[in-house]
């Protein structure tokens, strides 16, 4: 299943991301990955779809990105 | 014991705070934002929840802009230190603390006091005065921790912004008791003591940053960019180098809560009518010297100086504490509000209010004075 990977940085701003995802209906998740060092804390979000509204939101909501991958 | 010391720090915490640290102690020991195992998410969690809850109390855009600190001086060092460089220049009250003037003096900045006045019109009108075209940083505590004077802090934020400088409030006494909204006041930095007034515990202290802060004081692990030397730029971690005191930060959380549920105004018009009691009280006893005028709403801070003739304040302080009523004496760390009350050389007794104070323990300290 595919899934996107959303580094935010920081901590705070994943938990941040994630609250306002969920108030916009995603189903969204924390994960700590330890593979790539450069991306801040490690804490990333974890959608499975609509990545590009999700990007839209967060910006808009003043939620930093460092990164997004998409994974299979 | 009948504290009133309030002003220091608040001498009775509400159960739900009990409650909320200790489940903090048993269940959160964790570090937040650093591991990823349940435990570590679940004390970042709550973190950020307090952070929101935060920002919400006090008006701020978002969660992010909650810095946790150990203290209210940690937190104004933060602001002063932060946003200040060479050619600056800032403008503080005749009232404040240390906490405010030893990092302004280490800084080397040059800085001007606006004075305050009975008058707020004449004090707004100081610190207009003062503003210069370097100016870039305006600080003001929202309310004297010697006299209780409540400063025009509203006016002078929105002079602030119009005329393109930054203005951080200290309120250190003013939060839990007086409205602030940041965003509605134009508070650019808001420094706070949440062991006071939101009843939380020691060793916390509160900073809300809408403006950037440009550089750190203190710099280490934040969980963020390990790989990087270089300090972090992304608030609120910038600022929050090493691990935080999440069982304050859950204390903090049900202090906001509680003071939610009693309401902002309930408790300070309580604790008026207390200062009042007090005041009355003392002003019919010919041994005590009283420094301000009779207290009103919205004019001043459950705070009152007194002193007793031919005592010294710590004297007098430990008459008070041998018939079981605790008050602060000295110079309560402000010493150029003691200049201005003309009490540098005495020091000055102080009682300060909490909503758990009752009009019972107001007359126990009354007929105290009377014995003296």
């Amino acid at each position: 299943m595919k899934r996107y990977v959303i580094a935010t940085g920081t901590v705070t701003y994943a938990i941040k991301g994630r609250d306002i995802l969920r108030k916009n209906g995603f189903a969204v998740k924390i994960e700590r990955i330890t593979g790539d060092k450069t991306l801040g804390c490690g804490y990333v979000l974890i959608i499975s779809e609509k990545v590009s509204e999700a990007e839209k939101i967060l910006k808009n909501n003043g939620v930093k990105i460092l990164k997004i991958t998409e994974e299979q | 014991m009948i504290y009133l010391d309030n002003a220091a720090t608040n001498g009775h915490k509400p159960q739900s705070v009990i409650n909320a640290v200790n489940f903090a102690l048993l269940n959160l020991s964790a570090n937040p934002g650093r591991s990823g195992h349940k435990a570590s998410t679940m004390a970042a969690d709550l973190v950020y929840k307090t952070r929101q809850k935060t920002a919400d109390f006090f008006g701020a855009e978002g969660a992010e802009q909650v810095v946790f600190t150990q203290n209210c001086t940690q937190s104004l060092n933060f602001v002063i230190k932060g946003v200040l460089k060479k050619g600056d220049h800032a403008v503080v009250s005749s009232l404040e603390h240390n906490a405010v003037m030893r990092p302004l003096v280490k800084t080397g900045i040059n800085y001007s006091v606006a004075r305050v006045y009975e008058n707020d019109n004449d004090t707004v009108k100081a610190f207009e005065d003062k503003i210069k075209v370097n100016t870039k940083l305006v600080i003001m505590t929202a309310a004297s921790n010697v006299t209780g004077q409540i400063l025009p802090f509203l006016e002078v934020a929105r002079i602030c912004q119009k005329r393109g400088v930054l203005f951080c409030l200290d309120a250190a006494q003013g939060a839990g008791i007086l409205p602030i909204n940041m965003q509605g006041m134009c508070i650019d930095y808001l420094c706070a003591a949440p062991h006071k007034s939101l009843y939380a515990p020691m060793g916390l202290g509160i900073l809300i940053c809408r403006k950037p802060i440009e550089s750190t004081i203190i710099e280490g692990g934040t969980g963020t960019s390990s790989l990087e030397f270089l300090q972090p730029n992304t608030l609120p971690e910038m600022l929050e180098s090493g691990t935080i005191n999440v069982p304050a930060i859950a204390g903090l959380s049900a202090g906001i809560d509680f003071v939610e549920k009693q309401g902002v105004e309930n408790i300070y018009k309580k604790e008026i009518r207390l200062l009042k009691m007090l005041y009355e009280g003392l002003s019919g006893c010919e041994n005590i010297i009283l420094y301000t005028k009779p207290p009103f709403m919205h004019k001043y801070a459950p705070i009152l100086p007194f002193n007793v003739k031919g005592m010294k304040s710590e004297e007098a302080a430990a008459y008070f504490d041998k018939n079981g009523i605790a008050l602060r004496a000295g110079l309560h760390c402000a010493p150029t509000a003691h200049k201005m009350l003309g009490t540098t050389d005495s020091g000055t007794l102080r009682a300060s209010f909490s909503v758990f104070n009752t009009e019972n323990e107001v007359l126990r300290a009354i007929n105290a004075a009377k014995k003296l």
